[in-house]
């Protein structure tokens, strides 16, 4: 009987808007440094990508190529604490040491690629299937549903080893499969805004359609990305680690997947190192970026404030 | 006028500043078809407030929001009908300050330019420039919206973008309709840069911005952004905010309930429209705030001679501000009048059931009277009249003829055939015997 469609329940998820989130960026750091977990997150986090930048200072970079893992044919299988090698070497002479440093730069330039591509490819999808809505949604909506119901790994091992092994390939795969995320997210978050009373009232005044997305729909719907972009910079480097263990990364490259999978033939022999340090950034990256994306979602959540 | 009903795109009244023609909005459901909004006709003179009243559900709310055609579609259904508006235009005499020529409300009518005032078919014989709201075609209807006529909504905290200050939701409209009153203000000359220009209605690209952000364009810049600092700020003062340059930088959740509906207001006369739709614009507020809000929309529209259409439920509150008031009823409007009319001498059983719900005016202190009866429900409405199950005086016709609204005396005009007798030999409904 109430047929007054045009009226509906107000807007609860992320109501606030990023506008105002960024304006309460005092409050925001406040609520970071009471959490002690997401401090812990950004602190590795800070430091990881501190590694990353500075790379270059704290170890001598290899020539010609800085990314390759140097080879020192004069100390294989040494233990951590050699001299010259504080982390020990690999069964191929390479210092654990510079690929952990240099790894963390390999890491941070995946995971920075692979994010802002698909978050850019998932916002023009996900806004075009939920602001436009009709067909184009049916449409895409239907393709996103194909990417999402093979697992992530498999899709991108699959397209992984199609494209054959190399580093820029894990870049593509990674992409390939992480963009119908953000489409989802974008669509629902769209659809859920562009019901507010403040859509209707942006078409009032006569703001074209591009316009209220721009200005009314978008801003009101970004938060859960950023939450997730969060998420995914460590999720990235966890498959992407995976992805080059099983060799479809160039061999010798200053990556943690690849040192972790040359190093694993030694772990029965006793040689621990050459494994347990990469695999152990590769842990801390994950866990730091979730550590952080975690509290975020605490933080720009307003339906959660009340369980803190 | 009420009117008699006519096939659609036959003659208005002339001082009309817009009417609706037997609008039909229908939504399709899963159950049936919604006659959501079902035949319905009424003018809206200039400079008068006319109330829209009825209960929930009976189609006011969708009537308002056909004027500028935000009833989505699907699953609405502009199932028939016409929304004719006749826009006006700045006063060239006065440039929207007020003046004689334009007596004062800075705006002024615009000649029919099919037949220039003579009066012919695309006008609807009045002379004046005519637009049929439901057939407009998109890009233009956009420069009638909020330009033209301007809508309040019901509830002020959802129809503000959180995220953006007072100060920007406002300029939003100059951007979208004083271009040309923004740059001429910014005194940048006859043909100012064309950047500047795209500045001003904010179509911007990014490195457009970048190059507004660098000398020497950044100074112009700087000068049209104040020019808009101060429409906003006078927009602002118009409804009585104090201290207007500090509230405009604030953000929506930083105001009150009565400060954002004020905001609402600024923004909804910030281009002195024809015609403003206040859709229930005081439900979500507080009572003391309520009066305050209605004084002031009241004072704004006899100081702008704006026409107003007021959409409540509140009968008290409409027979205060209103001069007319239009009662609707399961998307039929069925009875229509000057205020005092309907409130002296309501014609319609409906209405009748109305008044004497209000509390407190004929009986006992504590006891509530209400109309027996549920709402019909409105998929696929049989031909009777719409109220014949809950009226006291039905009688056989009334289940089988829908009354149409026509006029009795004065304007005053009525759905009902206690008044208007059909042309039949048939046993007539009165108010002298009570039928059930």
């Amino acid at each position: 009987m109430a047929v007054e469609p045009a009226v509906r329940e107000p807007a609860v998820a992320f109501a606030g808007g990023l506008g105002i989130r960024l304006r309460r960026f005092g409050e925001i750091s406040r609520e970071v440094l009471r959490n002690p977990t997401t401090l812990i997150g950004l602190i590795l986090i800070v430091g990881m990508i501190g590694m990353a930048v500075f790379a270059p200072l704290l170890i001598e970079p290899n020539t010609p190529n800085p990314n390759q893992m140097p080879r020192d044919w004069g100390a294989l299988n040494e233990p951590p604490g050699t001299p010259g090698h504080v982390l020990g070497t690999t069964q191929q002479g390479g210092d654990v040491l510079y690929g952990v440093i240099w790894g963390a730069r390999t890491s941070l330039r995946l995971s920075l690629i692979v994010v802002s591509l698909t978050v850019v490819i998932g916002l023009i999808v996900g806004s075009l299937a939920g602001f436009l809505g009709g067909r184009l949604d049916e449409l895409l909506m239907r393709l996103v549903d194909v990417f999402l119901s093979i697992p992530e790994l498999i899709f991108a091992l699959a397209i992984a080893a199609v494209l054959g092994p190399s580093f820029g390939n894990i870049i593509l795969a990674l992409a390939a499969v992480f963009w119908v995320k953000y489409a989802r997210i974008i669509r629902g978050q769209v659809i859920h805004i562009k019901q507010n009373e403040y859509v209707d009232a942006a078409r009032v005044i006569g703001d074209s359609g591009f316009r209220i997305y721009m200005k009314d729909v978008l801003p009101n719907s970004i938060t859960p990305v950023i939450v997730q972009a969060t998420l995914d910079m460590g999720n990235v480097v966890l498959i992407g680690a995976t992805l080059s263990f099983i060799g479809l990364a160039e061999a010798g490259l200053a990556e943690w997947g690849v040192l972790v999978s040359q190093g694993q033939a030694g772990i029965s022999a006793g040689r621990w190192w050459a494994s347990t340090f990469p695999g152990l950034m590769v842990f801390l990256w994950a866990l730091a970026f979730n550590l952080v994306g975690d509290g975020l979602r605490d933080i720009l959540d307003p339906r959660t404030e009340s369980r803190r | 006028m009420a009117h008699a009903p006519e096939p659609a795109g036959q003659t208005h009244a002339a001082d009309a500043v817009a009417s609706v023609v037997g609008l039909k909005v229908h939504f399709e459901s899963r159950a049936g078809r919604v006659h959501a909004v079902d035949g319905v006709n009424f003018d809206i003179r200039d400079g008068e407030t006319l109330g829209l009243v009825g209960e929930t559900g009976c189609g006011k709310t969708v009537t308002a929001r056909s004027f500028l055609r935000l009833v989505p579609m699907p699953p609405g259904i502009h199932a028939g009908g016409s929304l004719y508006f006749h826009p006006h235009q700045r006063c060239s005499h006065c440039l929207g300050a007020g003046c004689a020529v334009c007596e004062g409300t800075g705006r002024l009518p615009v000649t029919c330019s099919a037949c220039g005032g003579e009066g012919c078919r695309a006008c609807g014989e009045t002379g004046v420039k005519t637009i049929d709201l439901s057939t407009l075609p998109e890009k233009e209807l956009r420069d009638i919206r909020g330009n033209r006529i301007a809508m309040i909504f019901q509830d002020p905290a959802k129809a503000l973008n959180p995220a953006m200050t007072v100060r920007n939701q406002i300029a939003e409209v100059f951007y979208q309709h004083r271009t040309q009153e923004v740059l001429e203000r910014a005194r940048l000359g006859t043909r100012p840069n064309p950047l500047l220009r795209r500045h001003a209605a904010q179509r911007s690209r990014l490195i457009e911005r970048a190059l507004l952000a660098l000398p020497p364009l950044r100074m112009q810049r700087k000068r049209v952004e104040r020019v808009i600092d101060d429409m906003v700020a006078s927009a602002l003062a118009e409804t009585q905010i104090p201290n207007p340059s500090k509230v405009m930088e604030r953000y929506p959740h930083e105001l009150s309930g009565g400060m954002k509906q004020r905001v609402m207001i600024a923004q909804a006369l910030a281009c002195n429209p024809d015609l403003l739709i206040a859709d229930e614009p005081t439900t979500a507020l507080d009572v003391t705030v309520q009066a305050r809000i209605i004084e002031l929309i009241k004072e704004l529209q006899s100081r702008h001679k704006s026409a107003v259409l007021y959409i409540s439920h509140d009968l008290s509150l409409v027979r205060r501000i209103c001069n007319r008031v239009a009662v609707m009823y399961a998307g039929r409007i069925v009875e229509i009048g000057l205020t005092e009319e309907i409130f002296a001498n309501p014609l319609h059983p409906y209405t009748r059931g109305l008044l004497a719900a209000i509390p407190g005016r004929s009986h006992d202190r504590g006891q509530l009277v209400a109309i027996k009866g549920t709402v019909l429900e409105l998929i696929d409405p049989p031909p009777s009249c719409r109220f014949v199950e809950r009226c006291s005086y039905a009688v056989a016709v009334c289940a089988e003829v829908d009354p149409e609204l026509e006029d009795t005396h004065d304007g005053h005009g009525v759905a009902c055939f206690i008044h208007n007798p059909p042309d039949m030999a048939v046993e007539l409904p009165s108010f002298s015997k009570l039928t059930s």
